[in-house]
């Protein structure tokens, strides 16, 4: 089962996010926080990362960052998750080595899990 | 003397109110997104059945307000472009820019969107090396953006869009082409009108305000540019942009 670790600090997207996710056929991991985040993005065998970018503690900027600096996560896929659009942040991450960039409220939880499976492929 | 000294401070002052408004108005969006998110989820799964069955009633009733929270999102989104046009027509800021980069840019952010529908989008890059273009970058992307993204709304799903770039004579020509529905004869003159919707893309799309070609319609003649398109027919719609390289008569 492919695994996917959502770090997002909304408890409630969060868990409808999760629980599309599961039903879908996917181990799910979470993260609430920056903080959190920095610590499981490391967990083994974690396939894909949907990251929120407004997050306390660490931004999704700084995780990414860091995502793509360490060895053992630098080729996972990340899809920023946002509500935010402005051009300085959707270059940012494009330049930090994001996969994809979604705006959250653009899309349903199916069309979320879709892309998922597209980039899984 | 001492009068334009006035207007200028008062000129700055406006510029100061503006650029205020326009902050409030992306951080209101990002609010306003993260709410309606979690409306649209929850009728989505209404819907769905995720949370039971619902009966016919309750089914219709909950379409309606899974369409409104629809709609919410794309004046949201509107809104958002508006801000952005209104903030930037005060003073155009006219730097050097690579637009190849630009280009790859406005790919990267509808990524999600392609995927979702299972449209391609394929960037033709120049043979040759682009020069630098004198534009307003964050406009630019505006129109980058509308076109791109009218191309990916109104193809047919697997559908395919050739975003090409050239230079020749000191001008560059960005062309956008889709496979989708096309643009009927009659609707032809009035694509670049304020507010106008085509009938057959308010039936494929029912979302829209119709303000997007006219916003960069705009933007580009501002830059001193064209912008023109062809549908063969029933091969799609090509969009076409051209701006100068140099803009040394720029419309303001």
């Amino acid at each position: 089962m492919k695994k996917v670790l959502i770090i997002e600090d909304d408890e409630f997207l969060q868990g409808l996010e999760a629980g599309k996710i599961k039903k879908s056929g996917y181990d799910v991991i979470v993260a609430l926080t920056g903080e959190e985040a920095m610590q499981r993005i490391t967990e083994p065998g974690i396939d894909i990362i949907l990251l929120d970018l407004i997050l306390p503690k660490f931004d999704g900027f700084e995780i990414l960052k860091k995502i793509r600096e360490t060895e053992s996560t630098k080729n996972i896929p990340v899809i920023v998750f946002s509500n935010l659009s402005e051009e300085a942040e959707l270059k940012k991450a494009q330049d930090l080595g994001a996969t994809q960039f979604m705006i959250k409220s653009n899309f349903t939880l199916d069309e979320l899990v879709d892309n998922i499976k597209k980039i899984l492929q | 003397m001492e009068e334009i000294e006035k207007l200028k401070c008062e000129n700055e002052k406006l510029k100061k109110i503006i650029e205020v408004k326009s902050d409030l108005i992306s951080i209101s969006a990002h609010q306003l997104r993260t709410s309606l998110s979690a409306l649209k989820w929850i009728f989505k799964m209404f819907i769905d059945g995720d949370l039971g069955k619902l009966t016919n009633e309750q089914n219709n009733f909950i379409q309606k307000a899974y369409h409104s929270s629809e709609k919410m999102i794309s004046l949201v989104n509107d809104l958002l472009t508006m801000s952005h046009a209104e903030y930037t027509s005060i003073e155009l800021n006219f730097k050097e820019e690579d637009i190849e980069f630009l280009i790859e840019q406005t790919i990267f952010e509808f990524s999600g969107e392609t995927n979702k529908k299972g449209v391609e989008l394929i960037f033709i890059k120049p043979e040759h090396h682009i020069p630098p273009i004198r534009c307003d970058k964050i406009m630019v992307q505006v129109v980058l953006q509308n076109l791109v993204e009218n191309a990916i709304k109104y193809s047919n799903q697997d559908g395919k869009v050739f975003i090409s770039l050239n230079a020749k004579d000191e001008r560059i020509e960005i062309s956008v082409h889709d496979n989708g529905i096309g643009i009927k004869e009659e609707d032809r003159e009035n694509m670049f009108k304020k507010f106008f919707r085509a009938p057959n893309a308010i039936e494929k799309e029912n979302i829209g305000s119709g303000l997007g070609l006219f916003i960069t319609k705009n933007i580009v003649e501002k830059h001193g540019g064209n912008i023109w398109f062809e549908n063969p027919e029933n091969t799609g719609t090509t969009f076409f942009v051209s701006l100068p390289i140099e803009n040394k008569n720029i419309i303001i």
